[in-house]
């Protein structure tokens, strides 16, 4: 310790500057650290392995940037400046390159890996650094308490904000730029109080613009737009697109997945296996001879997923309109891993076409037809449910061929339920109604239609986890709540449907909030 | 204008920040077409937008004007000829091919014909230049009927004999909607737009269409028949074409503002009229000629798949391009005839055709011009409202759209959507029709002011209009074409459908033959078939050709 550097007002605030900057930065390590470990948990689920990952890996970078502490011996003051910008920066895009890589990249894993390691090595240069600036001004053992008790009443600030109100109100992105920020602003403090020792503009400069950088980057819109569109989503959004057709959203909370379209639920992963063995099973055993099998929607790939597993089927024709759906549940690890790679099977052709088109175009017939559009919310879907277009489907059937369609809620929309019902019946074929119950979406309806009469079988593909034999009989079965209305068929010029349909879930929701309002 | 409340979706903030389009919108919302020079759709952002004034031959219709014609270099024989292609002249081919009659030749000045019920196309859609719906025919337009069933329309019988049409062009839902101070509403209708406290005067309106509905003359006809021409004459009815549907509205004390909207409405979507230039008799028509439900059949061109049926069926007996510069009677020995000098505009020449019968589906405003020793007493009578028509091609449909989107707060028709019958689920890109007539009480005033306007003072004020009620319109069209009609319908005011000028006007001239919706009084397309099929029966029975009425 030298007296002639050292006096001491100016001593003081350099000091309490450097301690300030402790705690800055074990709180922003940690929330860099957990910010990783609740990104990789909200986008790839099992939220105990992931943490357990990142923790380990992050740890064991900051031990790797302690050990390579030893190597930095001049200006110890501009280097330690230097990694708190690049900290700032790195950590402070974190949320975002997350994000991003797991919507555009196949290789997300790497690049959180990475991304995790270079933060930890950054920040377990800091505080080695630290303590070799600040050694000439403390005595060791004093030192080391203070450090070491401000790094870890850090760690706790952070442990506590995180959940309790970064999470919650900040949101992931905003909070990783806010925390970047910090460190910046850390570092720029730095800067001006070491500035007569350390004459560097610029690295002020550097400092400055990153911050600019990242206070930009709090204020951006697409954060803002991302954050107000979690808002309208109850669980984490880990994957978010727009294609011309639709917005596409995927959800994660815990073990559970959930894709919506245009703010629609389409499945949840917990139950989406209920919803689509009823859909396809029913049929494919009551189909004599399911070897050309057609599916009309369902992009996701599940109904395809299940027809697979009938070793009679050689052949499905996918035909979704939107080919950001189809070739995310192809490409992308975790969707595809929702239907085991169906997409991927030599036994399925994908098109990417508007149904109503496609049909027009073709000549080819089907043993199996399955209709898995959503539900006929807007008028341009309901056009998919009027005697027209199963005019123009009953021409892709081969004799014998039997057709599955999704046909709404029996219970929550009852007129729409029997009127997609009476719309198939009113252009000549037999049709069986049936239902089953699917937790996230309530009691789900569904319709067999063939031009011959329709025989049940109890035949199901192997490997279901909800169908069984004992099980089918009940789907036929109509409690007196769901017993067919008196309904007209759907044709184009009226879309009836479109108006049973809002009118039955109005009335579902105003009853629902009556009875749990206050 | 007492119906445009200030800032109808505008407040002042907006104007001042000054999007462009907005503070136009504002000048123009309840006048798309004001006479003060300089206010015309100033500040609107034309500059992404591409398009021009398209359609009517102007310059070759003019020629007969300034007399700059050649002398006939030849002379041919043709047995029958049909002057004119609009719906009427395309019909009247139609009857003849239809009863054997095969050896004539249909000449349109247009290098394409169709007339009100033209057609356009582009790489999005195609999409009307006019007429772009077909009402399915009462029982009484029995010449309709068989049109539709030929096109393959009709695709089945209900159980009670009634037709089933093809559900691919019956107008899908949602059909129409208008935009009013609180939001968009589906229908336009009087019962959907009035509201619970005018309930006494909704229901006094609708019984009033009631009773002319079921009316019948003592002579056993219906008081408002379609074709118009089957209309009983009766006294009591007539006495209403004396006077104007304001005047009559006002006699019967109905004052609610939306039901006075709605009919005004009615009348310039059908007559190009304004409340109080249309006749009563004309407006209680339009209500009370038709049931209470009528569907349309409508197709992405309008009215221009029919004229493509046409086409098809008449083949290369159609000419385009031909100016008809002379029309003269002649005596050819015993037998009476007619000369048509006839310019072909590709070739500069004049050719003369000797025909033995004409049928002259032109306007009736023309054919004095070109008649020699034709004179039709009262054809100052026939007067005709001017329309702009535009087509915007966008490449992001607006919201909710319907098939007919009206603005209350504008003196346009709104527009409608040429995509809206494509069975494809999501698409964007699409070709609005923008219709604005022009209701002025002297139409060759505002006719003249509307051809003074540059397509830069059309694009701005239909824009601007739009911006009603899509403010971000213009950021929408990739292109605008407009196309002035300036004589686009024929305008019933009071005492025009019962007069004698018009009564005169259905004479044959020798062996010129009459046929226009002009003298129908309304500008339909019911009329004008009728009047096309009935002129082509008659020169049959002229011919002794036998042949089964279509009427």
């Amino acid at each position: 310790m030298s007296a002639s550097t050292y006096s001491p007002v100016d001593g003081r605030s350099k000091t309490l500057a450097l301690l300030v900057s402790v705690f800055t930065i074990a709180t922003c390590g940690l929330v860099y650290e957990l910010l990783a470990g609740t990104i990789a948990s909200y986008l790839l689920g099992d939220s105990v392995t992931q943490f357990s990952i990142i923790i380990g890996l992050y740890l064991s970078a900051m031990g790797l940037g302690s050990y390579l502490s030893r190597y930095f011996q001049r200006e110890l003051v501009v280097r330690f400046i230097q990694i708190e910008i690049l900290v700032g920066l790195i950590g402070g895009v974190s949320s975002p390159v997350f994000f991003f890589a797991f919507a555009e990249l196949q290789a997300f894993r790497l690049v959180l890996f990475s991304w995790v390691l270079i933060t930890g090595v950054l920040v377990g240069l800091e505080i080695p650094l630290l303590i070799r600036i600040l050694k000439e001004r403390f005595p060791l053992d004093d030192l080391i308490s203070r450090v070491l008790s401000l790094d870890y009443v850090g760690a706790l600030a952070a442990s506590l904000l995180f959940p309790l109100w970064l999470v919650p109100r900040v949101g992931l992105m905003r909070t990783s730029f806010i925390f970047g920020a910090l460190n910046v602003a850390v570092a720029i403090w730095t800067c001006h109080i070491f500035y007569r020792e350390h004459r560097r503009p610029s690295l002020l400069v550097q400092a400055y613009l990153a911050l600019g950088l990242l206070v930009a980057g709090i204020f951006t819109s697409a954060e803002l737009a991302s954050f107000s569109e979690r808002r309208l989503y109850k669980e984490p959004i880990i994957f978010s697109q727009s294609s011309p057709y639709q917005r596409v959203v995927l959800t994660r909370s815990d073990e559970e997945v959930r894709l919506y379209l245009n703010g629609e639920l389409q499945f949840s992963s917990l139950d989406e296996y209920r919803y689509h063995e009823a859909l396809v099973h029913p049929g494919l055993a009551a189909a004599p001879s399911p070897r050309r099998c057609l599916v009309l929607g369902g992009g996701d790939g599940l109904a395809v997923r299940e027809l697979l597993k009938d070793d009679r089927v050689e052949s499905i024709t996918l035909v979704d309109l939107d080919p950001l759906v189809t070739q995310s549940f192809r490409d992308h690890a975790t969707l595809a891993l929702l239907n085991d790679h169906a997409l991927r099977s030599p036994r399925v052709t994908v098109h990417n076409a508007d149904a109503f088109v496609w049909l027009q175009d073709q000549e080819q017939p089907f043993d199996f037809i399955v209709v898995d559009f959503p539900d006929p919310l807007s008028y341009s879907v309901g056009k998919l449910y009027t005697r027209t277009f199963y005019r123009r489907l009953i021409r892709h059937l081969a004799p014998g061929g039997l057709i599955a369609i999704q046909s709404t809620s029996p219970l929550v929309s009852r007129r729409s339920f029997w009127c997609i019902v009476e719309t198939l019946r009113s252009v000549g074929l037999e049709v069986t109604p049936y239902h089953a119950p699917v937790p996230t979406f309530g009691e789900w309806g569904y319709t067999l239609a063939s031009r011959e009469p329709i025989q049940i079988s109890d035949r199901l593909a192997p490997g279901l986890r909800f169908l069984a034999p004992e099980v089918l009989p009940s789907l036929f079965a109509f409690p007196a709540d769901m017993q067919p209305v008196a309904v007209e068929p759907n044709q184009l010029n009226n879309q009836i449907l479109v108006r049973y349909y809002e009118q039955g879930w109005r009335q579902y929701t105003q009853r629902h909030s009556q009875r749990s309002g206050p | 204008m007492s119906r445009c409340p200030p800032g109808r979706g505008l407040d002042r903030r907006q104007l001042l920040l000054g999007a462009p389009g907005l503070a136009a919108a504002w000048t123009l919302g309840c006048a798309p077409y004001p006479r003060a020079p300089g206010s015309f759709g100033e500040g609107v952002d034309l500059s992404a937008i591409s398009g021009g004034i398209v359609g009517a031959s102007l310059e070759l219709g003019h020629r007969l004007r300034t007399g700059d014609l050649p002398e006939p270099s030849s002379v041919r024989e043709v047995p029958l000829l049909i002057l004119g292609g609009g719906i009427a002249g395309l019909s009247a081919g139609w009857k003849l091919l239809n009863s054997g009659v095969g050896d004539f030749e249909l000449l349109e000045l247009e290098d394409t014909v169709g007339g009100n019920s033209r057609w356009g196309e582009n790489e999005v859609s195609r999409f009307p230049w006019g007429a772009h719906y077909l009402p399915l025919p009462t029982p009484e337009c029995t010449a309709v009927h068989e049109l539709l069933a030929e096109m393959d329309l009709i695709v089945g019988e209900h159980p009670d004999g009634t037709p089933i049409y093809d559900p691919r062009h019956l107008c899908h839902a949602p059909h129409e909607r208008v935009l009013l101070d609180d939001g968009w509403r589906d229908g336009i209708s009087a019962r959907d737009l009035m509201s619970s406290t005018e309930a006494a005067e909704l229901a006094a309106f609708e019984r009033q269409v009631a009773i002319y509905r079921s009316w019948r003359g003592a002579d056993g006809r219906p008081g408002f028949a379609l074709p118009a021409a089957l209309s009983s004459p009766d006294p009591e009815l007539l006495e209403l074409d004396s006077l104007s549907l304001r005047q009559d509205l006002d006699r019967r004390g109905w004052r609610s503002e939306r039901l006075r909207w709605y009919l005004d409405y009615c009348c310039r979507d059908d007559y190009g009229c304004s409340l109080e230039t249309t006749s009563a008799w004309a407006g209680w028509h339009y209500f009370c000629s038709r049931p209470e439900e009528v569907e349309y059949l409508t197709w992405p061109e309008g009215n221009g798949r029919v004229v493509q049926h046409f086409e098809a069926r008449l083949g290369d007996r159609v000419r385009t391009g031909q100016l008809i510069t002379r029309i003269t009677p002649t005596a050819d020995g015993s037998q009476a005839g007619v000369a048509v000098d006839v310019l072909d505009a590709g070739r500069e020449t004049v050719e003369r055709l000797h025909a033995r019968h004409v049928i002259c589906a032109l306007p009736r405003f023309v054919v004095p011009y070109l008649i020699a020793g034709y004179e039709l007493a009262g054809v100052e009578r026939f007067t005709y409202s001017p329309w702009v028509v535009a087509n915007l091609t966008v490449r992001r449909l607006p919201e909710g759209v319907a098939w007919d989107n009206v603005i209350y707060h504008s003196r346009s028709l709104g527009y409608v959507v040429a995509t809206h019958q494509n069975l494809e689920i999501a698409r964007q890109r699409s070709v609005l029709t923008y219709y604005l007539p022009l209701t002025d009480t002297d139409p060759s005033a505002a006719r003249q002011s509307m051809l003074e306007r540059s397509w830069e003072e059309w694009a701005s004020a239909i824009l601007a209009d739009l911006a009603l009620a899509h403010p971000d319109i213009h950021s929408r069209v990739d292109h605008l074409d407009v196309m002035l009609w300036g004589h686009a319908m024929i305008r019933p005011v009071p005492g025009f459908f019962w007069s004698e000028a018009r009564r005169l006007a259905a004479e044959p001239f020798g062996a010129i033959h009459f046929a226009h919706s002009d003298m129908s009084g309304l500008s339909l397309f019911e009329e004008a078939q009728y009047q096309g099929v009935k002129a082509a029966e008659a020169v049959m029975s002229e011919l002794g050709h036998a042949y089964r009425s279509s009427l």
